[in-house]
């Protein structure tokens, strides 16, 4: 149809009805197209003799199940927090068996690699093997990377203070990103959950990000964007952080917190294990700025689970 | 046995120990498939440790167990194959030089093709100077200087191999897989991780640099050059372990006999012979503290006339080393350890870079027994243990020091004191390491350049990566104005000596490049009580 030839009235009728028609039905489909409302989910076991595997599938199924999140044949990359060579019981570390559990799911949801990855502080050998995520992999069959030097890549963070950087590429080559942080205090950045987690996934002059610790823990969470965030408070560290290394310094939770909006998970976690108002804690305030998330729980279907 | 079968058979043995010393010597490291079982770490079992008998070839080196004993320290560990190989020279003469040492193999293939008259090379008297060597190294083992490691050739390999020759390798390697992993092209970039996986564990993780490597890397390259210019140069002339062997082996019933009737007194075995065991062209010139069983006259002979036999030596030979050659090393061995310690600043201040290893024993105890072999230093899974240049004064040349710069030290690693042979790092538990605490050394903050302290803004990294508990870096928040004058909020660092180990984390962490702002010196390690910085 010519389009510079005039329109008859019933026509035009015609055209707007269809139109009318044709917008609840649009409405519906981006409603079912983006899902429904972002989900925050918060498991937490008995004080004593709690099984971490068992709370951890809880947790997922409580969240819709791993098949959700993880489509078949994806690659995922679980980054957990293995920065320092601590034993998993100083709570410096993620739980081993929080990994294990995720690792089986995403295998058993299709798939194809899961990859743990995380650039460490302390040398990576001796984190891998204290922690216990080394033990993990082999037994679970997913890989673990190493952070050498031929993995990092310099790319555009695009972000307000960071922009080329060394990337560790593992963690963006990915279909699915899982972040697995441990939650604990912080001495500059106060407290160390989600975001802060993606330091580990990047190489270069890491100990120069302290000088604007917010802004750049912001950028790279902008950066990485993880399709899930796992907080792990089976234990916390309310002392020393975030390196501890004594059981005076660990409170035992039996907690996990999932969320897919890394801010809500963060909020959350500061203020329901730390009683931290979470727009007092910097890169929270500037994440949610940025709109990487929210703060207002109200936003978001929580649901509470136990074990 | 004939010719060609004995040849073999010293090739393949020759082999087979160049394999195991590689082998083990590869396994001198922190493994990247080490694992443990975590539940185990909960009850604080043992976390790192190498199963491999890495330290095999220092444990069958009589050299090193006879100056470890002169310096009045008993080491058991493995005595019986130092016992075994002492008793095997003793009835069959030096063929650990012939056939097992891998260091002598070396030069046996870097000889290969030469076809010097050795003789006229250099003077078969040049033989004398292993033997003032080995005086020196023992008199001066007695005095409380262990020198032994600097030319005992199973160390010497294993601190160039470890500390040169292969993380020099594996830097050139490096800049292959840089290049690779900056390609654009997927593949590449896998293949170039999976090649740093494979060549890794061999060359070194991370690509660890040591300090005065080039220079042992030269020394080594040097030694091996010599042979171009007379075959197995180190083994006749300098090798230190090969005159002790030679001492023992005197009485060998290892003899090679030379049949008088079909000699004609050519000479070849005399020219040809790497280790001047022949001392003129006679057969009964056969010198068997000399003789490498090389095999190599045999194989010269024109005549076939010579022939390995089990064999009642004739009577006793020469005592191989002269008077003069032992006199002047014994000399020297008394005075190497008096000029050795004058600049080492054994009772006075230590040298604020002298930070030793967790466990070392105290510096007078430490230099009687270090043998310098470089096995802490290849094992340091942080690169932290290098050889000394200066710290230690010219006693301690070579012995491990860490620089806290380059790497720092585990505190839940005890890898270097596992291993040390000689136990000049005595075995410590990560347990003791963390409660005890073993101290290394202290940390201090240089107010000028530190971030926070200058003015130039937040940092407290140093504080972040403190390992102890309670931390030994603490900070202080104060309002403060910065270098330029507007209001900055800054948190200050503080060090609380009295948690401090000196682990040197903070060093290494420290975004100040080039001189970092937080200096770990080993004032206050626990080895030395006088060098303690607290009541």
């Amino acid at each position: 149809m010519p389009l510079n030839e005039p329109i008859s009235r019933r026509q035009m009728l015609f055209r707007l009805g269809g139109l009318a028609a044709a917008s609840p039905l649009s409405a519906l489909l981006q409603t079912a197209w983006a899902g429904s409302p972002n989900m925050l989910v918060d498991a937490s076991g008995p004080e004593t003799n709690c099984d971490i595997g068992r709370l951890t599938e809880k947790l997922i199924a409580a969240a819709g199940g791993m098949g959700r999140y993880v489509a078949k044949g994806d690659v995922v990359v679980i980054k957990p927090n293995v920065s320092w060579a601590r034993a998993p019981q100083y709570g410096a570390t993620t739980h081993p068996e929080v990994v294990r559990a995720v690792v089986r799911m995403c295998f058993d949801a299709g798939a194809k690699t899961v990859r743990i990855a995380d650039h460490t502080i302390h040398d990576a050998r001796q984190c891998f093997i204290v922690t216990g995520i080394g033990q993990i992999a082999r037994e679970t069959g997913a890989e673990l990377v190493f952070p050498a030097s031929s993995l990092m890549r310099e790319m555009n963070l695009h972000g307000h203070r960071l922009d080329m950087w060394p990337v560790f590429t593992p963690i963006v080559e990915a279909d699915k990103r899982i972040n697995i942080p441990v939650a604990k205090v912080h001495s500059i950045s106060r407290l160390t959950l989600g975001m802060k987690n993606w330091i580990g996934g990047v190489g270069g002059r890491r100990n120069a990000l302290h000088q604007d610790i917010h802004q750049s823990i912001t950028d790279l969470a902008h950066f990485f964007k993880p399709d899930l965030t796992i907080i792990d408070a089976t234990r916390i560290m309310i002392e020393n952080g975030p390196s501890g290394g004594n059981l005076s310094d660990v409170l035992i939770k039996n907690r996990l917190i999932l969320s897919d909006d890394p801010v809500a998970a963060d909020a959350y976690a500061a203020s329901q294990l730390f009683q931290i108002v979470p727009q007092e804690i910097g890169y929270i305030r500037l994440a949610e700025k940025w709109g990487m998330g929210t703060t207002d729980l109200t936003r978001l279907t929580l649901q509470k689970v136990t074990l | 046995m004939n010719l060609r079968t004995l040849i073999v058979l010293r090739r393949l043995s020759q082999t087979a120990f160049v394999l195991l010393f590689l082998v083990l010597f590869v396994q001198a490291r922190l493994s990247s498939d080490t694992m443990v079982d975590y539940s185990l770490t909960l009850e604080n079992a043992q976390p790192f440790t190498i199963r491999s008998p890495v330290d095999f070839f220092f444990r069958i080196d009589p050299l090193l167990r006879l100056t470890t004993l002169l310096a009045g320290k008993l080491w058991l560990a493995g005595i019986g194959w130092a016992i075994g190989l002492m008793a095997m020279t003793a009835i069959l003469g030096r063929v650990f030089c012939g056939f097992i040492c891998p260091f002598g193999t070396i030069h046996h293939a870097a000889s290969l093709g030469i076809r010097s008259n050795c003789d006229a090379a250099i003077p078969p008297r040049s033989r004398l100077i292993k033997y003032a060597f080995l005086a020196a190294i023992l008199v001066s083992g007695i005095l409380g200087l262990e020198l032994a490691g600097i030319l005992d050739p199973l160390c010497l390999l294993f601190r160039s191999l470890a500390l040169s020759i292969f993380p020099g390798i594996g830097l050139m390697l490096k800049s292959a897989f840089d290049a690779m992993a900056a390609s654009d092209i997927k593949w590449i970039n896998l293949a170039s991780y999976a090649a740093e996986m494979i060549i890794s564990p061999i060359f070194g993780y991370g690509y660890p640099a040591y300090q005065t490597g080039g220079l042992i890397g030269l020394l080594f390259l040097a030694l091996v050059w010599l042979n171009r210019f007379s075959p197995r140069f180190w083994c006749r002339v300098l090798c230190p372990l090969g005159a002790l062997l030679g001492l023992i082996g005197r009485y060998t019933r290892l003899v090679l006999l030379t049949d008088e009737a079909r000699c004609n007194a050519c000479g070849l075995c005399q020219s040809r012979c790497p280790s001047a065991a022949r001392s003129g062209k006679t057969p009964a010139s056969w010198n068997p503290s000399e003789c490498l069983y090389c095999l190599t006259c045999m194989n010269v002979c024109p005549q076939e006339a010579i022939s390995l036999r089990v064999a009642q030596a004739g009577a006793p030979p020469k005592f191989a080393p002269t008077r003069r050659a032992m006199l002047s090393g014994m000399v020297a061995g008394l005075f190497l350890p008096a000029v050795g310690r004058v600049d080492g600043r054994l009772f006075a201040a230590s040298d604020p870079a002298l930070i030793r290893p967790p466990g070392s024993l105290d510096e007078i105890d430490f230099l009687a027994v270090c043998a310098r072999c470089g096995l802490c230093m290849k094992v340091c899974p942080t690169n932290a243990i290098n050889p000394a240049w200066g710290e230690a004064g010219l006693a301690g040349f070579w012995t491990p020091v860490i620089i806290p710069k380059q790497g720092y030290c585990e505190l839940s690693c005890t890898l270097c004191s596992q291993l040390c042979p000689t136990g000049a790092i005595r075995p410590i538990t990560p347990e003791e390491k963390k409660t005890k605490p073993i101290r290394i050394g202290s940390a201090s903050i240089d107010r000028g350049r530190c971030l926070p302290w200058s003015g130039n803004g937040p940092c407290i990294v140093c504080e972040e990566v403190c390992p102890t508990s309670p931390k030994a870096i603490v900070f202080d928040t104060v309002d403060t104005t910065g270098a330029d004058g507007e209001p900055l909020k800054l948190k200050l660092p503080k060090i609380r000596l009295q948690h401090c180990v000196g682990c040197g984390i903070c060093e290494n962490k420290c975004p100040i490049s080039g001189s970092a702002a937080v200096h770990v010196i080993a004032a206050g390690e626990t080895r030395n009580p006088r060098h303690g910085l607290l009541l």
